[in-house]
């Protein structure tokens, strides 16, 4: 019953008109930054970032998770019509979404993605309405070693599990807590790696650091490379939406074990929605009596992976919120939005501010509505955003992160910082490490110290203070496992090359 | 194809200065405290050190691999981060239209093949869109144009 009652109460929050407008706008924009391919969705959040430091905090996190679902239901379509993921986490659905354009059949393609978006993300929020206070509970009980644990955790297994080098993502991660020391230190108000800068005092800031190294650095590989694609109109004319019975019925379950698979997935450190799209691509696969149709435009192919990758986005919020302890870059941002208006993250969240946590959660289900209702009759208009060509459009992205930066705080430093981190991202890009530890460190860094050492103190300076205490004992030698298997892995893969370099 | 990898022998090397430099500033400028009373420069004395630590596995990894040629691009990060630079150099002193001016043309280079036209159109359109957005849509107070002498 009390659960009842803070879903009306959030049902209330959601709908007030304020934010049931950011709601829309920020599903609208999120949908239209995921077709455009070469706008991700942490630029764009970033981007999008200074339009909410005048709203309310609860309205504000409500637009920018607008964005980041609206995301995934966009980044389908360009997937379909154009074989360019719009977000990595549609990639897959290029493999039969394309083919499935090719034969005429990209309307129906679109419409049932949509649908299995649906499906999916609303599954996600049945869990995380569930679960999120039952583990917030539990977590009221942790000190300050099982938050560095579980911090520690969050953090490696986010470097290590995603693509790439293991070593290069925990250099990232590391190099991400550095710059997230810069700036007042909190228990001794030291200024550390100022400079003497004064703007520094407060930090450096987290829009900059986002828009530099996501968005600039990814401006600056793309020019020259993306090209708007000549798309049959005719396949996306509206009559040609409506799927066959034959292609419900192979969609059932693709999209329950699809959001199964996202869902457990979007809760992990590490995962998310492109490792959830994937893998369950290749259950269906392999579940599939008619595994040759795969690749070619089965229904199940693009429904599965869908219904996963929107689950995963819904669930990636349960340790977000109820541990304030984020698993992937875009939760780093949500968590960074929180602080910066001043809400402390963690697990009394949801008993200090309901209204902000059911309001949020009532919103993803308004905002999935809109987009539903949004997305199948806008579906011509997505494509023409297709159109647009990339020189007229990255002048004017980067034009927005500048304007954006100089806003938070009127001052050129903002963007001077938007210069520096996008030069780093650059080098990045080009020495091939991984973006997301560098957030996720940055957004962590100071509240891993601080817990650090807290811990250090109530355990009169022992080390061992990290495994006498159980639970942060079981957390770190969890830890210690992700690593193990990162390296074991690692060195897998690589004598997998070489003996195929050798048998070539 | 290298003999080693040497653009991962590159960023090694640069993380092992990094890491290096970190823990030389914290140790010279920060107290270190005792480890049950941290001093500030404590924690990213041992952060510099990890970073250098991983540094150096990179490199030893690197001799153990061959490399590719990296992808490297010139003209591209000249003149997209050039605009952003134009930006942050005009925005103060100037006001915000000669800014989106600066950082529209410079960054409009990096496509190497421009029209004076449609980069003009482009201009005069996001001199009107981004004013309206932020200035008068979201009431922020930037000035449009401002003479610094």
């Amino acid at each position: 019953m009390e659960l009842l009652g803070n879903l009306g109460l959030g049902l209330g929050v959601a709908l007030s008109l304020t934010n049931l407008f950011y709601c829309f706008l920020g599903a609208l924009l999120g949908t239209l930054v995921g077709v455009i391919p070469g706008v991700g969705v942490l630029a764009a959040i970033s981007m999008l970032f200074p339009l909410t430091y005048n709203l309310e905090p609860t309205t504000a996190l409500i637009m920018l998770a607008g964005i980041w679902y609206g995301t995934t239901y966009g980044g389908s379509t360009a997937s379909i019509l154009l074989n360019i993921p719009g977000t990595p986490a549609n990639a897959v659905t290029c493999l039969d979404g394309y083919p499935m354009a090719r034969s005429g059949r990209g309307g129906v393609a679109l419409f049932m993605t949509t649908v299995a978006s649906f499906f999916g993300a609303t599954f996600g929020i049945i869990l995380l309405t569930l679960f999120t206070p039952i583990i917030a509970e539990y977590a009221l009980r942790f000190g300050s070693a099982e938050y560095f644990a579980l911090m520690l955790m969050g953090l490696v297994a986010a470097s290590t599990i995603s693509e790439g080098s293991a070593i290069k993502g925990l250099a990232m991660m590391t190099l991400g807590v550095i710059i997230g020391l810069v700036g007042l230190d909190s228990q001794t108000a030291t200024a550390r790696f100022t400079g003497g800068s004064l703007g520094l005092m407060e930090g450096v800031s987290l829009i900059a650091l986002a828009m530099g190294v996501f968005g600039v650095a990814e401006i600056v590989m793309s020019v020259r490379r993306v090209k708007a694609s000549d798309i049959d109109p005719e396949s996306v004319k509206l009559k040609a939406i409506k799927p066959t019975s034959d292609d419900v019925r192979r969609s059932w379950f693709p999209m329950l074990r699809g959001s199964s698979m996202g869902s457990f997935f979007g809760t992990l450190p590490g995962t998310g929605p492109s490792i959830a799209a994937f893998l369950s691509y290749a259950i269906e696969k392999r579940l599939s009596k008619t595994p040759e149709r795969f690749g070619k435009g089965a229904i199940e192919g693009i429904m599965a992976p869908e219904a996963a990758n929107n689950a995963a986005d819904q669930t990636a919020f349960i340790p977000t919120l109820s541990l304030g302890v984020p698993g992937s870059a875009t939760m780093a941002l949500m968590l960074g939005a929180l602080m910066i208006h001043g809400i402390a993250p963690g697990p009394t969240l949801i008993s200090d501010e309901p209204e902000l946590f059911w309001g949020l959660i009532m919103s993803f289900w308004v905002g999935n509505v809109i987009l539903l209702v949004l997305n199948i009759p806008l579906i011509g208009v997505w494509v023409r955003m297709l159109t647009i060509p990339y020189h007229l459009l990255y002048p004017s992205v980067l034009l927005f992160i500048c304007i954006g930066a100089y806003s938070a705080s009127f001052s050129p430093l903002n963007v001077w910082m938007v210069f520096a981190f996008g030069a780093l991202g650059y080098a990045m890009r080009i020495f091939k490490f991984p973006g997301a530890p560098l957030l996720l460190g940055f957004v962590l860094g100071p509240l891993m110290e601080e817990h650090f050492r807290r811990a250090m103190l109530l355990g009169r300076g022992d080390f061992m203070t990290f495994f006498d205490r159980p639970l942060s004992a079981a957390i770190m030698s969890l830890t210690g496992m992700i690593l193990l298997w990162s390296i074991w892995s690692s060195e897998g893969a690589k004598k997998r090359r070489t003996e195929r370099a050798n048998s070539m | 194809m290298y003999r080693f990898d040497y653009t991962d022998m590159a960023a090694g090397a640069l993380l092992m200065i990094a890491g290096a430099t970190v823990s030389i500033v914290s140790i010279s400028n920060y107290p270190l405290g005792t480890l049950s009373r941290m001093g500030p420069g404590a924690f990213p004395a041992g952060l510099g050190v990890l970073l250098a630590f991983f540094g150096l596995i990179l490199v030893v990894q690197s001799l153990r691999n061959e490399g590719e040629r990296p992808d490297l691009r010139f003209w591209s990060p000249l003149f997209v981060l050039g605009g952003v630079f134009a930006f942050a150099i005009m925005v103060e002193p100037f006001g915000l239209i000669p800014a989106i001016i600066g950082i529209t043309v410079i960054s409009s280079l990096a496509e190497l093949r421009i029209k004076a036209s449609s980069l003009g159109l482009l201009c005069l359109a996001l001199c009107f869109l981004a004013p309206g957005v932020f200035k008068f849509g979201l009431g922020l107070n930037i000035p449009l144009f401002a003479w610094p002498f």
